[in-house]
């Protein structure tokens, strides 16, 4: 194992602790909607400033571990993503929360996280310099081809309507055009409104098309919000072991989607996520149960998008490129101590790059129990909180936190009106999930878009820039097999015998 | 049995209005990129409106030509009444931000959002003990933001 004479150095008391307590404070800020893992290793990373290296490092990468942990919480017990990468925790978690099975779904969530966080950082570990290479070989146009891989993956999210999940993405897309131009700087689709000006911020979409129909719905009827067995169950451990065993094969394989994500800078763990749940959708043979509060659907999502961590610091660490927002950050804190990343840091200086890895396993493993605990406090907390109190406290969490993200009241403003959307929307049975998509991608698609079209255009071969380059060729025959999947399943189905399940 | 078709007659006609308003939405966007001048600032969105304007047709014929009854859970037991004062008491609570501060409104709010969300009856112990947690509530999260996360939360013109 390369520099595991580093093993020792990450393993002293003072690196334990600063390990333990910035896996708490990260998933803390992260439970918290609004705060996402970038918001929690910036208001946090001053506090790095004054130590060593790589006790910064180590810190500052529990903060991160714990921060896209901590988003699980929101997501299964209020539907709301508590940072983006929680996304499709959503789509089986609160389903299992609604059932009674919020326990079970948070402990299978924090399995799943430690489970893709130490694959990503295995990944970083062994195979950093040359996995680097990848982030490299993305152009404009692959990045535009996955933004289209990525919207293919609205079969799974409509919900049993592919016209309306489409319709969605396309309005998701829309809105993502709202304020000014990525290329052009043009100020579009504002009509006139200063508030529309800046935009619409994915977090504050998430929030408000997530959270705020959950609150029309609790005030209005005076049910629990959550299904409540009042026998004590424990952690449920064991039984969520078991659940992560069976579903073993997903969850190494959504760990290893998420790290490979995470290689590529501003994909992030939303798209990790969002993919490694439709991938484990598509083989899994409960395909029917997803949505519906399918354990294996929280495992998917929860394993790759803390498999981000470790593969967002492989171009972070070797190129100097950020894979994820809070590894931006991170690159700034290490400019700050002196440190300059590429390929030479992983042997001038080994002794920091490998003491940090080895940190990182440290913080995903102090995640298990720190995890299991504040994640019972927070379930206990949710299912005992009367209605009164609890109504109140979320809505005025959704709009502090929503401040928070710009320190913009016109974001807040967003975020309600979105949510009033959102709610009507899924009245008429037009799923959230499309729109968040076509949100999170409009701003990569059409930046890949527009900045591949005019390289091709200046080239004259605007056909070869598109459909001449083998990763984007095999982007689109990964295109091309998503969107034809159902039917080639359908046919193989009735040759097996099988009864096939498509929507 | 006419009630069933009456219910899903019904439906489609919803489904087809969200259609023709998403159909609507795409053209108001259309219309906004002829004062555009720079095609990278249309190319993009007039691409997905005319997207948005096809399926949404395509989902009209659908339902025309296979009406069926679409999901959707009764509003009858559920109180409308509480829902929208919920959203404006948010968005007046927001609304009011820029004037009168964070802290004020959002006590307001929280206040509102109490007794909105009340079903129980308001018994002694609960008139004393909920507005101090509400109290606790808000100024932990005003001083967690505000004082430890550095956010710098509006004070208000008023007191400007």
């Amino acid at each position: 194992m390369p520099g595991i004479e580093y093993l020792f150095a990450a393993l002293t008391p003072l690196n334990i602790m600063l390990a333990l307590g910035g896996v708490i404070a990260g998933t803390v800020i992260g439970s918290l909607p609004g705060l996402t893992a970038t918001m929690a290793v910036a208001v946090l990373v001053p506090i790095t400033f004054s130590m060593e290296p790589t006790s910064a490092l180590i810190m500052m990468g529990a903060i991160y571990t714990g921060a896209i942990y901590g988003g699980a919480y929101a997501a299964i017990l209020l539907n709301t993503p508590g940072t983006p990468s929680a996304i499709a925790t959503t789509f089986d978690g609160f389903p299992m929360a609604k059932k009674g099975q919020g326990d079970l779904a948070i402990t299978v969530a924090c399995i799943a996280s430690v489970t893709g966080g130490l694959v990503g950082a295995t990944f970083l570990l062994l195979l950093a310099p040359p996995l680097a290479e990848i982030a490299l070989a993305f152009g404009p146009v692959e990045y535009f081809w996955l933004a289209i891989f990525g919207l293919t993956l609205i079969s799974a999210l409509s919900e049993g309507n592919l016209l309306k999940g489409l319709i969605g993405a396309c309005f998701g897309l829309l809105l993502a055009c709202v304020g000014i131009a990525e290329i052009s700087a043009d100020v579009r689709f504002i009509f006139g409104s200063q508030v529309l000006l800046g935009g619409i911020e994915t977090v504050t979409a998430l929030i408000g098309l997530y959270c705020i129909p959950v609150l029309i719905d609790l005030v209005a009827t005076p049910d629990r919000h959550l299904k409540v067995d009042h026998k004590p169950r424990g952690f449920r451990f064991l039984e969520a072991l078991a659940i992560s065993w069976k579903a073993k094969f997903s969850l190494l394989r959504s760990s290893v989607i998420g790290t490979l994500v995470g290689i590529l800078p501003g994909a992030g763990g939303s798209i990790a996520g969002l993919v490694a749940y439709t991938e484990a959708r598509r083989t899994s043979k409960n395909s029917q149960n997803f949505g519906k509060g399918e354990p294996e659907g929280v495992l998917a999502t929860e394993s790759a998008n803390n498999a981000t961590v470790g593969g967002g610091f492989i171009p972070t660490l070797v190129l100097g490129i950020p894979g994820t927002p809070p590894d931006a950050v991170i690159l700034g804190a290490l400019l700050i101590q002196g440190i300059r990343t590429g390929p030479s840091l992983f042997t001038e200086k080994a002794s920091i790059v490998f003491t940090f890895i080895y940190g990182l396993y440290l913080a995903t493993f102090l995640m298990l129990p720190v995890g299991l605990v504040i994640g019972r406090y927070a379930y206990q907390t949710i299912i005992t909180v009367p209605k009164a109190l609890l109504v109140p406290t979320v809505a005025f969490m959704t709009m502090i936190g929503t401040y928070a993200i710009r320190n913009s009241i016109s974001d807040v403003i967003i975020m309600i009106v979105l949510g009033v959307i959102g709610w009507i929307l899924n009245r008429f049975g037009f799923s959230p999930s499309p729109i968040v998509l076509g949100l999170i991608l409009g701003r990569i698609a059409e930046q890949g878009f527009v900045q591949a079209w005019t390289i091709g255009a200046a080239t004259g071969e605007l056909w070869k820039m598109f459909f001449g380059r083998p990763i984007s060729l095999a982007i689109i025959a990964f295109i091309l097999l998503s969107l034809f999947y159902p039917v080639i399943r359908s046919r193989f189905g009735k040759r097996t015998g099988e009864v096939p399940h498509v929507e | 049995m006419s009630n069933n078709l009456q219910g899903s007659l019904q439906r489609d006609t919803s489904t087809i209005f969200m259609a023709c308003l998403f159909i609507f939405v795409a053209v108001v966007f259309l219309w906004d990129t002829t004062h555009m001048l720079d095609s990278d600032s249309y190319v993009f969105p007039r691409a997905v409106a005319i997207a948005m304007i096809i399926l949404s047709l395509t989902l009209i014929v659908w339902n025309l030509v296979k009406p069926r009854l679409a999901k959707g859970e009764s509003l009858v037991e559920a109180s409308t009444a509480r829902r929208v004062a919920l959203v404006a008491a948010m968005l007046v609570g927001c609304l009011a931000m820029p004037w009168l501060g964070f802290l004020i409104p959002g006590i307001l709010t929280f206040f509102l959002l109490m007794f909105i969300a009340m079903y129980d009856q308001w018994t002694k112990k609960r008139k004393l003990l909920y507005p101090v947690i509400a109290g606790a509530i808000v100024l932990g999260f005003y001083t967690l933001f505000g004082n430890i996360l550095q956010v710098p939360l509006p004070v208000g013109t008023l007191f400007e």
